[in-house]
């Protein structure tokens, strides 16, 4: 076999030393059952600040709003409702994350409710003076009825906005920049009949601002809807109304693989198995998009960007500092000058470096067919660590049972044997169930009774899918903190931020 | 040479020994295929014509578009060709990289699509990539598409294997080299060329050059790119070897400077991948008495890429050397030379100075159309800047009130403007945020 194809995962401290510290890895596992989801508080503050230090560098002010979908637990929740309130906010998109946004502390005037919502969310964001980001039309019209018909006060609302494609007259003939469609929002073509419904529902609604979210990776899409709502924002004025915010959804990204070499070196050799070229790097030759016709590749790679130079805050620095098609300045200053506030949505980026799933080795045995490669078994099924799903490919961080020194097989020592392929299976009695399609190295084979940290699973990865299939447990989670030298923890649930983990006041 | 058609004169490239002063080689002969000579400027002259020319002819002053997949040199000898033929051109591209080819393909009349980037939120099982659509509309009923598909079109081929390849030939005295050395793009020229040669003589030893899989070089592609191309096959090329965006300028500025030749980066990374890869073969040579020749291609030329070069090595287009005086200030001296005035002094000292002072928003016009102070005038910094380097805009008897957003940019300018003498200019403390803040009338245009 040649070098070992590794996708080692980014770690960043206090991950980093939390992962040192096995025993106590081990000894929660050991209390709370695999699998285990861990969280560190510490670092979504820390996320938050990195973000409003972009916000400081452009001079701009705002709010960043995290998206509760990409997390359900309620300590991460608390934890930024204990930031600064005029800085931290929550982005909620369902009637039970609102509820549990106002009970782990959010004042209503901190929220922002988006996506498609039903009567009874409508009427709770509204009742709590939450901000109501309109997904269509229809929904403004519904909205605007519950308010007249319950006597509520008037309710701030966002309009979000699509298909800015079809925006683009005035941005030189010639080029198209084409966008995937999306079936959130109103088409910007379809405008100004929501002008004209926000201007009928005027005393039930005042439009705050414009959003829109666009799923892709590309800074240009970015930008130039980002323009476009400043130019929307002028002719909003124009009629008499008085946003004040654009607000710019998520999308900000995370580096997941630490190394770019690994990343490109795996990413080839994946054309070149998919070719024939050399042997499967996935169970089943499965070619995650990529297929075969008649020696050529073709398809599009179905993975998440591994490696990312640019992620989270850097990445909205780089989208500030962009130049913008029509009006040629950065949206940066374009905000700025224009004397817009700027809000973000952030989700997987918020919470990057936040997470671990933890998961026990239950049995390692031979494929049989393909040589030198294992089948390890762990306590967890595909539901629990949806990395697979969201196309996010990295490798899990080996804890071994007992000593860690004697036993680390990155060493070479002896007895730690050499670095291994091996398909990591989940718990449910189905062919289905891999971890991961990916053939995963690891520098040594794992036992029974090792645990593996898949690690950077806060945002989408770690509960986004899971479920009791087969009556199989589903993790729980605990906050920890670090306390000098060791670690202390308590169950999400019972998290505060006044309170140490382990229940005494701070 | 008089000529009918432009069409005419593509192919029939000069091929030029380079000095073995510049390269080092002691032992092998390096030729330059000089194909940025071709009439539209480049190698792709020739597949362009040859993949064109039974659609164009066919179609010469209908309703066709033809259409391919190109950011570059084959989209701009396609708009040319078809503009020939009363025809229009549309590029389909995933980013256009370098903005000068963008300017020159609008100015050719091309449109210009390019296609979305990747998802943020990916869903592993939507299998549909953007191409997939592309592919529809020329197959829809009624399409008026004339697809040259570069990338799986054997004529992309058959046109180097007919021109290209036999011409090196030709001016090598009817032999082949013993190295050829090619830049991978659509995989036409390598393999065009690669299968006249070897016809020649099996025994051609043959360099595919890749661009580094973290870099970007014009017209090369990435290896895991190459295997998307339906014209690669790697039996081809006897080794492939990557080069990066740092070498491919390295060898376009010897060619330039050294070498009379005008190359652009692909033809730079050619060159400089030649000479690499050789030294190794040109030692082993070394004492045999045995010369050897190897021939490159230069694919086109330096002037459409001086953003490309900007963006690696400012300091080749003398980037750093112009300090622009307002970055030339200190934080000491906008200290000790700028006078700023908060919002209920401005306004007072509006109302109340004789002569009124002048006030210069320096945001730009369309921030200025929606809201501004009234009575201001629109001076956006970047004009103000080139202003001031003429020297003071107004009169030292005007007194002057600059306004930015916040209040940074207008207080450095201010502390400019005092030490270019002007007695009274001052700063908006907070910028026309704070102006809004409290509450200060702002009106519309």
């Amino acid at each position: 076999m040649d070098v070992p194809l590794y996708l080692r995962p980014r770690v960043e401290p206090p991950l980093a030393s939390l992962l040192g510290a096995a025993p106590f890895l081990h000894s929660l596992v050991d209390a709370l059952g695999s699998p285990l989801n861990v969280l560190l508080l510490e670092t979504v503050a820390e996320n938050a600040a990195r973000f409003r230090a972009v916000y400081r560098r452009h001079r701009l002010t705002g709010r960043i709003y995290f998206a509760h979908k990409a997390n359900r637990s309620s300590a991460l929740v608390r934890r930024l409702a204990a930031e600064d309130p005029a800085a931290v906010g929550i982005d909620v998109a369902s009637l039970e994350e609102l509820r549990h946004a106002l009970g782990c502390g959010f004042t209503g005037d901190r929220v922002m409710a988006t996506g498609p919502k039903d009567a009874e969310f409508l009427w709770l964001a509204a009742r709590v003076g939450a901000t109501v980001n309109l997904d269509s039309p229809g929904e403004l019209d519904r909205l605007a009825g519950l308010v007249r018909g319950h006597g509520l006060g008037r309710v701030r609302v966002l309009a979000r906005l699509s298909g800015f494609e079809s925006a683009d007259g005035k941005n030189g003939a010639g080029t198209r920049l084409l966008s995937r469609r999306s079936r959130f929002g109103t088409p910007v073509r379809d405008a100004d009949a929501l002008w004209a419904a926000l201007e009928r529902h005027a005393d039930a609604v005042e439009l705050v601002g414009l959003a829109y979210h666009l799923d892709t990776t590309g800074l240009e899409e970015k930008a130039r809807a980002l323009e476009q709502c400043v130019l929307l924002m002028d002719a909003c004025r124009r009629r008499g109304l008085a946003p004040r915010a654009v607000d710019i959804g998520g999308g900000f990204g995370v580096g997941y693989v630490a190394d770019a070499g690994e990343w490109q070196r795996w990413t080839t050799a994946l054309s070149e198995a998919v070719l024939g070229g050399r042997p499967p790097l996935t169970w089943r030759g499965h070619g995650y998009g990529l297929r075969n016709e008649g020696g050529t590749v073709r398809g599009t790679m179905a993975l998440y960007p591994g490696h990312r130079p640019h992620a989270g805050p850097g990445y909205l620095d780089e989208l500030l500092s962009l130049p913008a098609p029509v009006l040629g300045r950065e949206p940066g200053t374009l905000l700025l000058e224009h004397l817009h506030d700027l809000h973000i949505e952030p989700g997987r980026s918020l919470v990057d470096q936040c997470g671990l799933s933890l998961a026990r080795v239950l049995d390692v045995r031979s494929t049989g067919e393909e040589p030198g490669a294992h089948l390890v078994r762990l306590g967890m099924n595909a539901g629990d660590v949806s990395l697979e799903e969201h196309g996010v490919l990295m490798d899990p961080v080996l804890l071994p049972r007992g000593d860690a020194r004697q036993d680390d097989g990155r060493e070479g020592g002896e007895g730690a044997g050499a670095p291994v392929g091996v398909h990591l299976v989940g718990n449910l009695c189905l062919e289905a169930d891999l971890i991961t399609r990916r053939l995963v190295f690891l520098p040594r084979l794992p036992r029974a009774g090792d645990v593996l940290a898949f690690v950077n699973t806060a945002g989408y990865a770690m509960d986004f899918h899971a479920h009791q299939a087969q009556r199989q447990p589903s993790a729980r989670t605990v906050a920890v903190e670090r306390e000098g030298d060791s670690w202390r923890w308590c169950p999400d649930e019972d998290y505060w931020p006044i309170t140490h983990p382990g229940g005494t006041p701070a | 040479m008089r000529y009918d058609s432009i069409t005419d004169a593509i192919g029939n490239t000069p091929l030029v020994r380079i000095d073995p002063a510049v390269h080092g080689l002691r032992n092998i002969d390096l030729y330059a295929k000089l194909e940025m000579l071709n009439p539209f400027g480049s190698v792709k002259d020739r597949p362009a014509w040859h993949m064109a020319r039974p659609h164009l002819e066919g179609a010469a002053g209908g309703e066709g578009t033809v259409v391919e997949l190109s950011s570059g040199n084959t989209a701009k000898a396609l708009a040319l060709l078809a503009g020939l033929h009363g025809l229009k051109f549309k590029s389909v591209t995933n980013r256009m990289r370098v903005p000068e080819i963008k300017e020159l393909l609008l100015l050719l009349g091309a449109e210009i699509e390019e296609l979305p980037g990747r998802s943020e939120c990916l869903d592993p099982t939507d299998t549909d990539d953007p191409l997939t659509h592309f592919h529809q509309a020329l197959t829809e009923p009624g399409s008026t598409y004339l697809h040259t598909d570069q990338y799986f079109n054997p004529r992309n081929v058959e046109a180097h294997a007919a021109g290209t390849g036999p011409e090196i030939v030709k001016d090598l005295d009817g032999r082949a080299p013993d190295w050829f050395v090619a830049c991978v793009g659509t995989a036409g020229s390598s393999t065009g060329v690669a299968r006249v040669l070897r016809e020649h003589d099996p025994d051609v030893r043959v360099l595919g050059l890749v661009a580094d899989k973290s870099d970007f070089v014009p017209g090369i592609r990435t290896i895991d790119e190459v295997h998307q191309v339906g014209l690669f096959d790697p039996a081809t090329y006897d080794t492939i070897e990557a080069v990066t965006s740092g070498e491919a300028i390295d060898g376009m500025l010897t060619l330039i400077r050294r070498c009379g030749l005008l190359s652009g980066p692909t033809g730079g990374a050619a060159y400089q991948g030649a000479v690499r890869y050789l030294r190794d073969a040109d030692e082993a040579l070394e004492g045999t008495g045995r010369r050897e020749t190897a021939v490159f291609i230069v694919c086109d030329r330096a002037e459409s890429y001086l953003s490309y070069v900007r963006a690696r090595r400012p300091e080749l287009l003398g980037r750093t050397a112009r300090v622009p005086a307002l970055a030339a200030l200190t934080e000491e001296d906008v200290r000790a030379d700028a006078r700023s005035v908060g919002v209920e002094e401005a306004r007072r000292w509006i109302a109340e100075s004789d002569p009124r002072p002048l006030v210069v928003d320096m945001r730009s016009p369309h921030a200025y159309a929606a809201l501004h102070i009234e009575g201001s005038v629109n001076i956006v910094d970047e004009l103000f800047e080139e202003l001031v380097r003429g020297g003071l805009p107004f009169s030292k008897r005007t007194p002057v009130l600059l306004a930015c957003p916040v209040g940074e940019k207008s207080l450095r300018h201010a502390a400019l403007l005092t030490r270019m003498g002007h007695p009274d200019v001052r700063s908006l403390a907070g910028g026309i945020v704070a102006w809004r803040d409290a509450g200060a009338p702002l009106v519309r245009e």
